[in-house]
């Protein structure tokens, strides 16, 4: 089987996983910790960094998350967990799709289109979902001067209106305000979880953990560089920007001569988040595939039967955002530390090989 | 045959890509932008005025070239709309007309004297909330109605919009003239902890301009009169009153209430204290004659001290030379950029008295317009709840001018 190599898993952690979280993340976090968005961001990243240097040491076993499950607790068993963790996948892809759909529609369209335009994404999922999870590599490796071309693009045109003074005095939302940023907004670190599900899918080289790590707390510095600037350039009514970093490029003074020369940037991330967004739905079908598939058009027919449910959610979700949000962040929070944090933790707990050789 | 059998067998799937891959675009395309012209009405400006009722909205929609206020360039047409709420306002302009209004090209907001003297932020907030509006767009106050203002005729433009927006034009700012500020400007300071603001605040005076070109062929002077009524005899008493916009002055605002209205000269001072003023220009007495001094660079500054008691040192540092005189003067002089010792003086003097007066207006103001709470609470939040209702009215002013001439 093909695998994902190395370098294209640090891509991933440095620079595609950071671009999921730029849709309603820092709105959120300004939402609830205002000028100190900076602080549960930082604490969140730690907290994921650490996870997933937790999940890369499982992934160095080169055994699946199910395979590893199955030589522990039992194939039953194995294939209960496996299916509560696709359900939890499609839980933690709900949010981002949602806010997905939501941000092309007000930012590409001027009034608010039909819901069915954002439909012939989950074509694309459906395809890519298709496919085996560990071909994702060569996407990731196109994927990265994008997300890095779109980033810096947007940061540069819109780094001259901030006033980072915005962000002072330090502290001053209080720890509820701090913690409950840092709470509220665990629904968008779940990447050690997609590591669970890449594990065994990739060739685990020496030293991969620790590399992993600093390249997602790379990406992570870069996410807190851009809460900076967008708070810098919203300051007080940062909570009312909803896509803030399609917005936050377009008061560049070039702007009225060149015109909307930022959109260049903001397509090019949005580009990316196509793939992000599919990413859970993609773990969650080859997750389902390794548990319960033998032959591979079950791959296709799972893929569709996923991505058919989820385009049925986001159907009737369609003007419920807000609730999801309310739900998902607010009420069921602590479903993402169980799978993202403690999950990770337990899998380094099941059994070796016999002839397997600790890293 | 093995090679065309693998082909032909994936021929399905590459239609099935190529099908998502078109709609997909098809998804971020938006139609690729195409407006029905039709059947949108584009608002390129919007006024609004309250009534006793709400609100009045009077919207400048763009039109194709060819109608009556039109000779070329953009025309336009003012459709109005009452309501309680603006989104009120809008949805009767909808339903008056059929056209759907479309605030994504609207460049300024135009709010009337009297809805300014209310919190403003009623009138405002529409706009804010909107996603489909720019909040970059440009906020005035005008002098009268919002309506008669966006309904007058420029002298100088095919549309009220357009001649307004020249208004704010970076090289307008520059001049220290003019005191631009867009919405999310307006809004950051509205909800900031300074709560204090300004928006430009236009006024208008009657140009004749003769003939019969109407816009799009620049102002006429006063006196120009006499050449219209060669061109259009008999035609005078159908000439629309065409005016010129100004806006030399600035509204101060507290707590989103209007609260007083700067001079030109305080603008100046102000676009100084700002920093902004670049090429802009103010007149000295130079030896009992005047002169007309040209701003090279402006640093300027506004900072607080809080000891015992508030401390404010707003300062300008600028660097100049000599423009122009009012007399004649010798080529030797016109050669010269350099001011005299006592033109140094007197606008180093002028400046100070200047930013002192602009100081006083703001304390009676209750207008926070350097932002002074807002730094006292970056730096302080203890200090900002000691002081924050009392810094205006009990600080003390330091003012610092200094005027360097450019050698």
């Amino acid at each position: 089987m093909h695998k994902i190599s190395a370098r294209q898993i640090y891509f991933y952690l440095a620079a595609i996983a950071p671009v999921g979280k730029l849709m309603l993340m820092p709105t959120q976090l300004a939402f609830y910790a205002k000028n100190d968005l900076l602080l549960p961001a930082a604490m969140n990243y730690l907290l994921q960094a650490g996870a997933v240097f937790l999940a890369l040491l499982f992934a160095s076993k080169n055994r699946t998350f199910y395979d590893a499950l199955a030589g522990t607790i039992g194939k039953i068993a194995a294939k209960i967990i496996t299916c509560i963790l696709v359900l939890f996948f499609l839980y933690a892809g709900l949010l981002p799709l949602l806010a997905q759909k939501l941000y092309v529609q007000k930012t590409l369209y001027d009034t608010l289109p039909s819901a069915i335009t954002f439909f012939p994404f989950f074509l694309l999922s459906a395809y890519l979902c298709a496919k085996p999870l560990s071909s994702l590599g060569r996407v990731w490796d196109i994927l990265l001067p994008v997300s890095i071309v779109g980033y810096l693009g947007i940061i540069v045109l819109s780094i001259q209106n901030a006033d980072f003074g915005a962000l002072m005095p330090i502290g001053a939302s209080g720890a509820d305000g701090i913690f409950g940023g840092f709470a509220y907004s665990l629904n968008w670190f779940f990447d050690s979880a997609l590591i669970l599900a890449l594990a065994g899918r990739f060739e685990y080289k020496k030293g991969m953990a620790w590399k992993g790590m600093l390249s997602y707390l790379a990406g992570g510095a870069a996410i807190l560089f851009f809460l900076a600037v967008f708070y810098g350039v919203y300051s007080d009514i940062a909570l009312h920007q909803t896509f803030g970093f399609s917005e936050i490029s377009k008061y560049f003074s070039g702007i009225t001569v060149l015109g909307r020369i930022d959109y260049l940037f903001s397509f090019a991330l949005t580009f990316v988040i196509i793939f992000y967004g599919s990413l859970p739905l993609h773990a969650g079908v080859e997750c389902v595939y390794e548990a319960f598939g033998s032959k591979r058009y079950l791959r296709t027919l799972f893929s569709v039967i996923i991505n058919v449910g989820m385009l049925v959610g986001v159907y009737f979700l369609n003007f419920k955002l807000f609730v999801t949000l309310q739900v998902i962040t607010k009420m069921l929070f602590w479903i993402f530390p169980i799978f993202c944090v403690l999950l990770p933790a337990l899998c380094l707990l099941l059994k070796r090989r016999k002839n397997e050789k600790a890293v | 045959m093995k090679k065309p059998y693998k082909f032909f067998k994936t021929i399905p799937m590459k239609i099935y890509v190529l099908i998502a891959a078109v709609f997909t675009f098809v998804f971020f395309s938006n139609d690729f932008g195409l407006v029905d012209i039709q059947k949108t009405a584009i608002i390129i400006a919007a006024g609004v005025d309250r009534t006793e009722q709400g609100f009045h909205l009077t919207a400048q929609i763009g039109k194709p070239k060819g109608s009556e206020r039109s000779s070329c360039g953009t025309a336009s047409v003012d459709v109005e709309g009452d309501g309680e709420t603006i989104s009120e306002c809008i949805a009767e302009i909808y339903s008056k007309t059929g056209w759907v209004p479309k605030l994504i090209f609207c460049d300024t907001i135009l709010v009337g004297e009297e809805t300014a003297k209310d919190d403003i932020m009623g009138a405002l907030g529409y706009f804010l909330r909107t996603e489909y509006m720019p909040d970059s767009c440009s906020v005035a106050v005008c002098k009268g109605t919002a309506r008669d203002m966006l309904k007058s005729v420029s002298a100088i433009e095919d549309t009220t919009s357009a001649a307004l927006n020249k208004l704010f034009s970076n090289a307008a700012e520059k001049s220290g003239k003019v005191m631009k500020q867009s919405l999310k400007e307006f809004a950051i300071d509205y909800y900031g902890a300074s709560e204090s603001s300004f928006l430009p605040y236009i006024t208008s005076e009657s140009q004749d301009c003769g003939g019969e070109s109407g816009g799009g062929e620049g102002p006429s002077s006063s006196n120009g009169g006499a050449a219209g009524g060669q061109s259009s005899s008999g035609g005078e008493s159908e000439k629309p009153d065409k005016k010129i916009f100004k806006a030399e002055h600035t509204a101060l605002f507290s707590q989103g209430s209007m609260t007083a209205v700067l001079e030109p000269q305080q603008t100046f001072t102000f676009s100084l204290l700002k920093g902004k003023v670049e090429a802009g220009t103010f007149a000295v007495d130079d030896h009992g004659e005047p002169v007309n001094v040209s701003v090279l660079k402006d640093k300027g500054n506004a900072n607080l001290k809080v000891e015992n008691k508030p401390q404010v040192t707003l300062s300008v540092n600028l660097k100049v030379y000599l423009f122009d005189r009012g007399v004649s003067s010798p080529i030797e002089d016109v050669a010269r950029k350099e001011l005299s010792k006592e033109a140094i003086e007197k606008s180093t003097q002028l400046i100070s008295e200047q930013i002192t007066e602009l100081w006083n207006t703001c304390v009676e103001a209750n207008c926070d317009l350097f932002h002074l709470s807002r730094s006292l609470y970056r730096s302080s939040p203890k200090k900002y709840a000691e002081w924050k209702e009392l810094l205006l009215s009990t600080a003390d002013l330091k003012v610092e001018a200094k005027v360097e001439t450019m050698k």
